[in-house]
């Protein structure tokens, strides 16, 4: 039972974070390669806010704002004025970002090890079906449920959500209609970013802060956006439990495989089905 | 169709600095800088082939290196083979390594290409870090890579080794240049411009984008013998995407899809990293920051810039 918590709460902060990448994705057309750089941004501001205020909530939040507040200078800076060139040009440049954010990290916080403390709120556990489970695997599940729920309804139901999807599909007729297209784009950009950050923030109590949070990252969020199938948000959510369940499965059973295995699906995805487990449409971008 | 008047130049002006360097300077620093510019300018002429040539962003050329360097050092240290042996049988896998990844990796397009590749690379990373470790000597990598013995010269001086690889590169320049300009090259420039277009034509596209990775693949392979082979050591990183990442900055650099630039953003990179280590351990990011001016303002690259550059004038010149 305890293997399908940790499963399950791996899977919500992979959704979290592949949530974000896969939003700005499906808006923008843009893949982020440095959402795991930006992760890792939050990851060490919340650690360091925390630490300052005594508050790991207030962590939560600074990092999570500052974060969004990056990705949006990215975008409005760096990204607007890229869209009518080729794709790759964003992508080598959102990874130009990942050497300038892992630097800055260093120079901040320098290369050790990083520790938060649980807040004392959620440090407990619980007993569950025959096992002791921590109350933070089941806060990050809950969490991560509400958040999912709130990006669905927000993009599907709210006018922003319209918005949104109207700039994303025409983005030159958006601006026609007098709605400032460009300023959309950069706040998605920046939300997408937030969310990285958030996932950072919230998964500072589970793991240790390290520099190389940033590569391992992005590239499990690689694998469950191309699992998902890309810009699809119902897809990328059971993408991210699935590779949550196959990591959870995989430290219990056979730790040193579960890389390999990671891959393995991607792989036999791929050569399957190569527009995503979960889509229809075909891929090509 | 000839290799272009602009290419010939530059090739011409180089020439010279590579030959008189070693009788300047018999400083080891200096000829191992120079040993490694070659080295990595073979990597990136062949990373080049899929970037510039083919438009596809490859972030698994690392693999192709780094096999390379693990073949030669495993055959030449395991089975005793000489070193020539080793280099042709590292440009056979990493060739190989190539043409497994293209079976995947071609199978999507665009961007997915680029994470595909990456994914693949990074498994062989992780591969070659723990669970090949009988082989690859895991995290540790594999110390005391040979040095070549051809012809009974000791090949530990830097000055020789310097030669050796200096004739490979020039070697491997020709053969680019030559490729480039063929039939073959050319419908490979036609499929980055309008691949639907050179279907129509009658090529078969998917062949030739197999055929590009796998000869990429192969150069990549070459540079990775002879990169073990310079710094008597392979690890991991040389597998790693950081690796792959390196490769991409400096070709965008010096200017993607031409033949010489490639060269000039390996000696750009190695340039501004000697003098930029030199003032801060913060020298990677600063790096950042320039590629990512470099990719807002001069996504032509140094030398595509000045190519181009050179083009206006010619032009202006002969208006009337």
């Amino acid at each position: 039972m305890s293997t399908i918590i940790i499963g399950l709460s791996l899977g919500m902060l992979l959704f979290l974070l592949a949530s974000g990448l896969t939003l700005i994705f499906g808006m923008l057309g843009v893949i982020n390669f440095a959402h795991g750089a930006l992760y890792m941004l939050g990851a060490y501001l919340c650690f360091d806010v925390s630490h300052r205020s005594g508050s790991f909530t207030v962590g939560v939040l600074v990092a999570t704002a500052t974060v969004g507040l990056v990705g949006m200078a990215m975008e409005r800076f760096t990204l607007r004025p890229l869209y009518n060139r080729p794709h790759f040009y964003q992508l080598i440049l959102t990874f130009g970002f990942i050497l300038v954010i892992t630097e800055a990290v260093k120079i901040f916080w320098g290369l050790g090890y990083k520790e938060v403390t649980m807040p004392e709120m959620l440090s407990g556990t619980v007993d569950m079906f025959d096992s002791t489970i921590p109350i933070y695997r089941l806060f990050i599940i809950g969490f991560g449920a509400t958040v999912s729920l709130g990006l669905f309804l927000a993009l599907e139901r709210s006018t922003f959500g319209m918005l949104v999807r109207a700039a994303s599909s025409d983005g030159e007729m958006v601006q026609i209609l007098g709605l400032p297209a460009s300023r959309i784009r950069t706040s998605v950009f920046g939300f997408g970013a937030a969310l990285a950050g958030l996932a950072g923030a919230i998964s500072t109590p589970l793991f240790p802060i390290e520099l190389g949070m940033a590569t391992t990252t992005i590239i499990d969020c690689f694998v469950v956006i191309i699992l998902g199938g890309l810009g699809n948000i119902r897809g990328v959510i059971a993408a991210a439990l699935l590779i949550g369940m196959v990591r959870a499965v995989g430290y219990t059973f056979m730790p040193s495989w579960v890389d390999v295995l990671t891959f393995a699906l991607l792989i036999v995805t791929l050569l399957t089905r190569p527009q995503g487990l979960f889509s229809r449409q075909v891929r090509s971008a | 169709m000839n290799v272009s008047r602009f290419d010939v130049v530059i090739g011409l002006l180089l020439a010279p600095l590579v030959l008189v360097l070693p009788l300047v300077t018999q400083n080891d620093f200096y000829l191992n800088l120079a040993t490694l510019i070659m080295i990595w300018s073979i990597f990136a002429v062949g990373f080049d082939f899929v970037f510039g040539s083919l438009g596809m962003v490859s972030f698994g050329h690392a693999s192709f290196l780094g096999i390379g360097g693990y073949a030669v050092a495993i055959v030449t240290q395991r089975f005793g083979l000489p070193f020539e042996a080793g280099v042709a049988l590292a440009i056979v896998a990493a060739a190989t390594c190539a043409w497994i990844y293209s079976f995947f990796a071609l199978r999507v397009a665009g961007i997915f290409f680029s994470l595909v590749t990456l994914a693949l690379s990074q498994l062989l990373y992780i591969l070659a870090d723990s669970k090949l470790r009988d082989w690859t000597g895991g995290a540790d990598g594999l110390p005391g890579v040979a040095r070549p013995e051809t012809f009974g010269i000791d090949f530990f001086n830097s000055v020789h080794f310097y030669w050796y690889v200096a004739a490979i590169f020039a070697v491997v320049m020709v053969v680019i240049a030559i490729i480039r300009t063929s039939p073959f090259g050319r419908v490979v420039m036609a499929i980055q411009q309008n691949e639907l277009r050179t279907q129509q034509l009658g090529y078969n596209t998917h062949r030739i984008k197999q055929i590009t990775f796998l000869l990429s693949g192969a150069i990549s392979g070459l540079a990775g013998a002879l990169l073990a082979s310079l710094l008597m050591y392979v690890n991991p990183q040389m597998l790693h995407w950081s690796t792959s990442g390196d490769v991409i900055i400096m070709t965008l650099l010096g200017g993607a899809g031409t033949l010489w630039g490639p060269v000039a953003g390996v000696i750009l990179f190695e340039s501004l990293k000697e003098w930029l280590s030199g003032w801060t351990p913060y020298w990677y990011g600063i790096l950042g920051i320039l590629f990512i001016l470099a990719t807002l303002y001069f996504p032509k690259g140094v030398l595509g810039e000045i190519q181009a550059f050179a083009g206006r004038v010619r032009a202006r010149g002969r208006k009337p």
